[in-house]
């Protein structure tokens, strides 16, 4: 892929307006919670599109369209079933809590409904990964960009790195939300003019059916036994492993993109944000899964377009970057690549103001330096967020040398976060939960999933205790670790909750579902009021379910 | 503080300015796979949608 000077330009003219978002919105900054949380002050539209895009990295889109190369449309259920559900019940279910209880963050909810211990787990474990996770997908931008277009991946990661820095540092979290909003905007007019002639030149739908095996076109049709699909999973663990437990532990407990709900101006707004953000969530697979099924398609058409090759197959993760140079001339070229580094900006953002956030209040304000005046932790989150970048960019480098590490970094995270949406779950809406009862709760699910991931065997990874049983499937693995860990956590916490002291019902107003009053929107038209907008929501989602199945 | 629509409207604006030039002045630009002069119709959208930010920034300014 070669890059024009006009290409250039418009990278430029892209970093000056985000860096100039973040200049004009210093002022805005006056105390830790302006800097940390926005103040609670953003529209609604804003919060709904950044929520989308903070969870929106350039490795989503590289990934998602190499699944859809490599698996099909069946890759949608990373949206229809995944996400979607989970963005739901997060808005209308779990958002009163979060938003009600007056907590600055996932972790001070905790604190506030179980105790310190069970904070104090969450808010490192958190902290460490979204450090890490950052990095990892530092060094996949990096990696790409050395690949398609030769550029130094040091360059690239400094110059991308320095520019979220400074617009989060100037204008911390509403800054980092009104970029992700521009990132959004970005992305989609950036990348679905592909998507609409990528889809064309295979000749529409249906002639990637005609092109393609029919596995390729259908999401459910090959589901009900895994080794009829390429994925190599079954119904009950997608539904059950991915679309509830994964997803609803990502959606409704990862601090990143609560933390976009929670800036949100007021309890309703803050409730309409996940169910605004399902909308473009349920469209996406048309700009980033199906470009990676029509690239397929394209390639069996013989009309000067082939997949890279690697190793003895296919470099699915090269699929959307080659589609991009084969149909964007110099210009829209430049507006392609730029939606890419808009991607990749837009999730790092997202992670390092979860970061600081959590490190600030969390970990710094809980245990390092209580009682300080708030003009202290204002300088403390900004620090922050320079440490959090710099640590990134450390990440980046040691996954550039020591990939073997952060695979395995990647698994103890999983076993971490798989158990999370149980504890969530009880602690909302039973109000025995006890803090002890969450505590080994979430000791216990970990351990389940490390366990099930010791025990069984898939494409040659776990079975490192003993090699119990075989999965068909990396993905079938992970779904069924996901399973056991969620199950082991619901179970030993509504056992050890029972045999402990509970806290008595006033110290949890606000807290948990019963104790906790829900405004109710009088006088408001309907699509301002959470309930409707949810059932639209289903409604579209189902129909994309049927159409494609 | 700062209105988010006129950013917006004001990048997007400029971008489709650029690439309708592109696409006037030099309309034999093309990619491998089509034919359609792709710079001067995506920049009209984006011209478009800029536009449409703007305005709804100027409404409610």
């Amino acid at each position: 892929m070669k890059l024009a000077p006009v290409d250039y330009l418009i990278l430029a003219i892209y970093f000056g307006f985000v860096l100039g978002i973040g200049w004009r919105l210093r002022k805005s900054v006056e105390s830790s919670r302006d800097f940390l949380t926005s103040g609670r002050s953003v529209p609604v539209w804003i919060t709904s599109l950044a929520f989308l895009a903070a969870n929106l990295g350039a490795q989503e889109v590289i990934g998602m369209s190499a699944s859809g190369a490599k698996y099909g449309i069946m890759t949608a259920h990373f949206y229809w079933i995944g996400a979607v559900p989970a963005m739901l019940f997060v808005g209308v279910f779990m958002m009163p809590f979060y938003y009600g209880s007056r907590a600055r963050s996932v972790p001070e909810y905790l604190k506030l409904r179980f105790d310190e211990k069970t904070r104090g787990l969450n808010a490192l474990t958190f902290a460490v990964m979204t450090v890490f996770s950052s990095g990892i997908s530092m060094y996949a931008l990096g990696l790409l960009l050395q690949l398609v277009l030769g550029w130094s991946f040091t360059a690239s990661v400094l110059l991308s790195a320095a520019i979220v820095l400074i617009y989060t540092f100037l204008g911390g979290l509403t800054s980092a939300i009104y970029n992700e909003v521009l990132q959004f905007f970005l992305i989609v007019l950036g990348f679905a003019p592909l998507a609409i002639m990528s889809v064309v030149k295979a000749g529409g739908w249906s002639g990637m059916e005609t092109r393609l095996p029919s596995v390729m076109t259908h999401s459910w049709k090959y589901m009900g036994d895994a080794s009829q699909n390429p994925m190599g999973v079954e119904v009950f663990s997608m539904v059950a492993g991915l679309g509830f437990v994964l997803s609803f532990g990502y959606w409704c407990t990862d601090f990143l993109v609560v933390q976009r709900a929670m800036a949100a101006d007021s309890m309703s707004a803050a409730r309409r944000t996940p169910l605004i953000a399902a909308f473009p969530k349920m469209m996406m697979p048309f700009i980033v899964i199906v470009p990676g099924i029509a690239a397929l398609a394209i390639a069996k058409m013989n009309i000067g377009y082939a997949l890279p090759l690697k190793g003895d197959g296919y470099d699915y993760d090269q699929a959307f970057t080659t589609l991009m140079s084969h149909f964007y001339p110099s210009g829209m070229l430049g507006v392609g690549l730029t939606a890419l580094m808009a991607s990749f900006m837009s999730g790092m953002a997202g992670n390092v103001t979860a970061f600081n956030t959590v490190f600030t209040y969390d970990i710094y304000q809980g245990y390092i330096h209580k009682g300080a005046p708030d003009a202290h932790y204002l300088r403390v989150g900004r620090i922050t967020t320079v440490v959090g970048t710099v640590l990134s960019i450390m990440t980046a480098y040691l996954a550039q040398h020591y990939n073997n590490i952060m695979d395995l970094l990647q698994l103890v995270f999983g076993f971490v976060n798989a158990p999370l949406f149980a504890t969530f779950l009880l602690g909302m809406f039973w109000r025995r939960t006890t803090g002890h009862g969450a505590f080994t709760g979430l000791l216990t699910g970990t351990a389940a999933a490390a366990l099930t991931h010791g025990l069984s065997v898939a494409e040659h990874k776990g079975g490192w205790i003993a090699p119990l049983h075989q999965f068909p499937s990396t993905m079938a693995q992970n779904f069924w670790i996901a399973i056991f860990a969620w199950t082991s956590c619901f179970l030993v916490t509504i056992v050890v909750s029972l045999l402990t002291k509970p806290r008595p019902a006033e110290e949890l107003q606000g807290l948990v579902y019963g104790l906790t009053k829900v405004p109710h929107d009088v006088g408001v038209s309907w699509y301002r009021k959470p309930g409707p907008v949810a059932v639209l929501v289903i409604a579209v989602l189902l129909f994309l379910n049927f159409w494609f199945r | 503080m700062l209105d988010l629509r006129s950013s917006t409207g004001w990048l997007f604006a400029l971008l489709g300015v650029i690439l309708m030039a592109l696409g006037v002045f030099d309309p034999g630009l093309r990619a491998s796979l089509t034919d359609l002069n792709v710079n001067l119709y995506c920049g009209i959208v984006m011209l478009a949608f800029g536009g449409v930010m703007l305005l709804l920034a100027r409404k409610h300014s």
